[in-house]
């Protein structure tokens, strides 16, 4: 029966249950919108880096370096487009 | 069909290694898709015409049993994988169908919630934010239905075929996307219902 | 009756009366020749279920050949329309159409097919491998974009073309400003092969990563795989956009909501940035591969190596990034700040770093080469001065505070038509003739293909440097006339000219193509130009399996080296191919798909509903199906590759006399 639960993939479920309690800290404390930004972005983008590399053993394979490549090229273009268009649209507008 | 035998069992053929890699490329893709859903809530969370304001419709309870129940979906999933390459066929069957259960849970509290907002008048014709946010939420409810009878369709393979190289790359990848939705559905918890009613 | 009336023509004219006529006695002509001349087995076995990536590149490659004429039929009507002032050809509503399909035509149907033709034809043969990493999703992509293309031309017959412009901005794209179903035809035909594109992108990602040759690492690729592999980067991240664009804006059109319109917090200009967040990179996977394709071409006929590759590949990855960077410059004067102008205007004006580095090395690579003129080459020359006008106008417009004077005129029009047609469609004809011989097995005459060159070039610059002009003196484009009092008309009927003088080039195409298949030669070798890379190391006509052996590489020339250095490309015992079964669901689901968008299109629910259930269906096939594939056994490829060198020998003897 424990070898069906490995300790890495136990450890990374409990830090993962960590991170979002972490993250429910601004709902239910009264923290300025600029910290709680900033403890939002912290926490999601750690557990979205745990989850590729715990669960998805995303480096584990000789195409390990393509995958990260696509996935981190993915992220960069996926933030240009977000914070573009809110300077855009939002901020500059 | 070549075999092998140095790799886990999912990686064992010219196909199955182009599948993931395939798979992982699709991600990328499903990444912008995402992106793109997210911009447009950001743009137009604030724009609610005459409708309610992300505060007045959010309600924490339901989103916590969500984030809970796919975060544990996720780590079953990843149990499943990991039974799978113990090469324990019934363990792994278990682990995906409490994975696929748990999607359930997820998708039955999720239809909740969207006639909740339905009831408290923020339909997807009310205004700009509704729709924005009911197309995000939508996106990622379709994908975890779409995981449900994909899953479905691997344990029934899984279960008629055994544990062959197919069923395995089948497997891993299903647990790829499974994983991704999880990935998503961390960044709707974080920006769009943290986010909506810190302000 | 209410339901009916929206397929009624919008626009009644006795030239959609009569295209309406002509389709219809066209389709039936079709039909009937081939259940006549009993073809229909040989289009089903051969074509309609094939995965194998060449002919799915030649079906690529006609399709986009028919719609290069569609899209023409629309230019020369604008043209014509706008040869004088107050002319009374078009009226305001069809001459929108008209843009608007000339437009989406072009760049979705003509454009894109086109160069996913050259990917499929070449990069398997120019990686050494068998196929694409998924062959059947290869045909699916095909049937998606083809039942998109279809989708789209049928708009102007039943119900009415779209006419908000190809970039179709809200709110006139809206249901208060559109009511016909035309604009409900651009977004389902584009989200359907738009999806198809993505899969393509996908596909060809996977394979030039995972299946060159042994030996060829990623600094060895030639320069068409490598312009092809950031082209496929650039859709893997470009086309979700339009994806979930596409998406609003049919259900602000279908349900109502409130994404794009003016009410109830809808952003309109979301839509304009949206399309554009998708729309630049689109421009770079166009122009991308025809910078792969030129590369090739120069390269050859120079009969010298590249010069600078290292430079060449790092300026491809810049521009793919950098393509990202610039979205905002379509829209200058669309009410943002100064800084977001300024950020915008120098993202867009390093693009031209890059793009000038290719330049010089084209330049490098000719010189001292010893050049040969032929019809690819002309094309690949042609290109370099033309593109290079139409870059330096595109810093021009880069500068945000002058392009409050140049945006919406002539003078963009002039502009892009100076990228794209020297940059993409120069390429695609250069393309086409140099690789027609590997794929049709004789060349193209290449008399008729100067004449054809010369045609388009002297009716491009013709057609399009006075635009540039009116542009500047204020004519503003999408305008359906104008009066004799702005002083456009002299200029404009130069335009026609040149418009003309295009149309008949193109027509010597069909022309050579029909010329050539009667009177060119046969025997014309595996390599009748003296080629550089590896899809010309393979016979001609390739074998479906391409190499009986796996090519061993050393350098990203490795066809030159083995034919100057005495590198052996092939060594090693023959083994058992294996090959991808051929399958009818993509070319089913291609048709379902067409369903389901012509039944959103009019808003007829239960067809739509089967359609979407016929589509999860042929997945949850796919799923449970076991294929895997089938075998090409030794003493087959024996003997396919005997009859190979048969021809080889008759060859040897008459081979240096049809060498160019």
């Amino acid at each position: 029966m424990k070898e069906l639960f490995p300790a890495k993939q136990v450890m990374g479920f409990v830090f993962s249950l960590i991170l979002t309690a972490v993250a429910l800290l601004v709902y239910f404390t009264d923290l300025s919108f600029g910290v709680g930004m900033t403890i939002l972005l912290v926490t999601a983008f750690i557990q979205a880096f745990l989850q590729l590399v715990v669960f998805m053993h995303a480096g584990e394979s000789k195409d390990g370096k393509s995958i990260y490549t696509t996935i981190f090229y993915g992220v960069i273009i996926a933030l240009i487009t977000v914070f573009g268009t809110l300077l855009i649209l939002l901020w500059d507008m | 069909m070549k075999l092998d035998h140095t790799q886990p069992l999912e990686y064992s053929t010219d196909q199955n290694q182009l599948n993931i890699l395939g798979f992982w490329i699709f991600l990328g893709a499903e990444i912008m898709l995402f992106a793109t859903l997210f911009t447009a809530y950001f743009t137009l969370e604030g724009r609610t015409g005459s409708g309610p304001t992300p505060a007045d419709i959010f309600e924490i309870t339901p989103v916590l049993i969500e984030t809970f129940v796919l975060l544990t979906s996720s780590f079953t999933i990843g149990l499943g994988v990991h039974a799978m390459r113990l090469g324990r066929k019934n363990a792994m069957l278990t682990f995906f169908g409490i994975t696929l259960l748990l999607g359930l849970g997820f998708l039955g509290v999720e239809i909740y919630e969207f006639t909740h907002y339905y009831h408290v008048g923020a339909t997807y014709q009310t205004s700009a934010f509704t729709a924005a946010l009911l197309t995000t939420l939508g996106t990622h409810g379709a994908h975890v239905t779409l995981g449900l009878f994909w899953g479905l369709f691997i344990i029934l393979q899984v279960k008629k075929r055994g544990l062959t190289p197919e069923n395995a790359n089948k497997s891993f990848i299903f647990s790829l996307y499974w994983h991704f939705l999880d990935v998503v559905w961390i960044f709707i918890f974080s920006f769009i219902y943290l986010k909506g009613m810190m302000m | 009756m209410e339901f009916f009336e929206r397929f009624a023509i919008p626009h009644p004219s006795p030239m959609i009366y009569a295209s309406m006529v002509a389709i219809a006695l066209v389709s039936i002509g079709i039909l009937v020749g081939i259940t006549y001349f009993k073809k229909w087995g040989y289009l089903w076995h051969e074509w309609f279920t094939t995965v194998d990536h060449k002919k799915i590149g030649i079906m690529y490659l006609i399709s986009a050949l028919v719609m290069l004429f569609r899209g023409g039929a629309d230019a020369i009507l604008m043209r014509a329309q706008l040869s004088g002032p107050d002319m009374k050809l078009l009226d305001g509503q069809h001459y929108n159409e008209i843009f608007t399909t000339h437009g989406v035509v072009m760049i979705m149907f003509m454009a894109m097919p086109f160069i996913f033709a050259f990917m499929n034809l070449v990069i398997p043969l120019q990686i050494g491998a068998r196929d694409v990493a998924f062959p059947r999703l290869n045909a699916l992509s095909f049937w998606l974009f083809f039942a998109g293309a279809m989708l789209f031309n049928i708009s102007f017959v039943i119900g009415g073309s779209p006419d908000a412009g190809w970039t179709s901005y809200f709110p006139l794209a809206g249901n208060d400003f559109s009511t016909s179903v035309g604009t409900n035809y651009y977004m389902l035909a584009l989200q359907i092969s738009g999806i198809g594109s993505l899969m393509t992108g996908i596909n060809m990602m996977t394979t030039i990563l995972k299946m060159r040759a042994p030996g060829m690492t990623l600094m060895k690729m030639p320069m068409f795989t490598w312009s092809t592999l950031i082209a496929n980067v650039i859709i893997v991240f470009a086309f979700p956009v339009l994806t979930v664009a596409l998406l609003m804006g049919t259900t602000d059109r279908l349900f109502g909501t409130h994404f794009f319109t003016t009410t109830n917090g809808g952003m309109d200009m979301l839509w304009a940035n949206f399309f554009w967040v998708w729309g630049h990179p689109e421009v770079y996977i166009l122009i991308l591969p025809a910078f792969g394709l030129y590369s090739e071409i120069i390269s050859t006929f120079s009969s010298r190596n590249l010069y600078g590759y290292k430079s060449m590949v790092g300026s491809m990855v810049l521009i793919s990034l950098l393509s990202f960077l610039v979205w905002t410059h379509h829209f200058f004067t669309m009410g943002q700040g100064a800084l977001t102008n300024s950020i915008f205007s120098i993202t867009t004006m390093a693009i031209a770093v890059p793009t000038g580095v290719k330049i010089f090395n084209w330049l490098f690579t000719l010189w001292k080469g010893k050049i040969r003129f032929t019809v690819p080459m002309l094309y690949s020359i042609g290109f370099i001065p033309l593109f290079t006008i139409g870059g330096v106008t595109g810093v021009m417009l880069a500068m945000s505070a002058a392009d409050y004077q140049y945006h919406n005129t002539m003078f963009l029009v002039a502009h892009f038509h100076n990228t794209i047609i020297p940059g993409v469609v120069f390429a695609m004809l250069a393309g086409l003739t140099y690789y027609w011989p590997k794929f049709f097995g004789f060349m193209l005459n290449e008399k008729i293909g100067k004449s054809t060159f010369w045609l388009l070039t002297v009716g491009f610059v013709l057609a399009f440097f006075p635009m540039y002009i009116t542009g500047l003196d204020g004519q503003a484009r999408r305008m359906y006339t104008y009066s004799e009092a702005t002083g456009f008309g002299p200029l404009n009927m130069l335009s026609f000219v040149g418009a003309a003088l295009m149309a008949i080039g193109f027509a010597t195409i069909v022309y050579n193509v029909y010329y050539s298949y009667k009177n060119s030669p046969r025997n014309i070798g595996s390599d009748p130009w003296d080629a550089r890379s590896l899809e010309w190391a393979t016979h001609t006509p390739v074998p479906e399996y391409n190499f009986a052996r796996v090519p061993q590489v050393f350098s990203s020339e490795a066809f030159w080296d083995a034919k100057k250095k005495g590198h052996q490309l092939f060594k090693g015992e023959l083994k058992d191919i294996h090959m991808p079964n051929n399958s009818g669901v993509p070319f089913i689901m291609g048709i379902i798909f067409f369903i389901a968008g012509f039944s959103f299109i009019f808003a007829i629910w239960i067809p739509a509903v089967i359609a979407l259930i016929g589509i999860f269906v042929c997945m949850a096939l796919r799923s449970f199906e076991l294929d895997h594939g089938r075998h090409i056994h030794v003493k087959e490829i024996k003997e396919i590759e005997a009859q190979y060198e048969e021809v080889q020998g008759n060859e040897a003897r008459s081979h240096t006399t049809t060498r160019v």
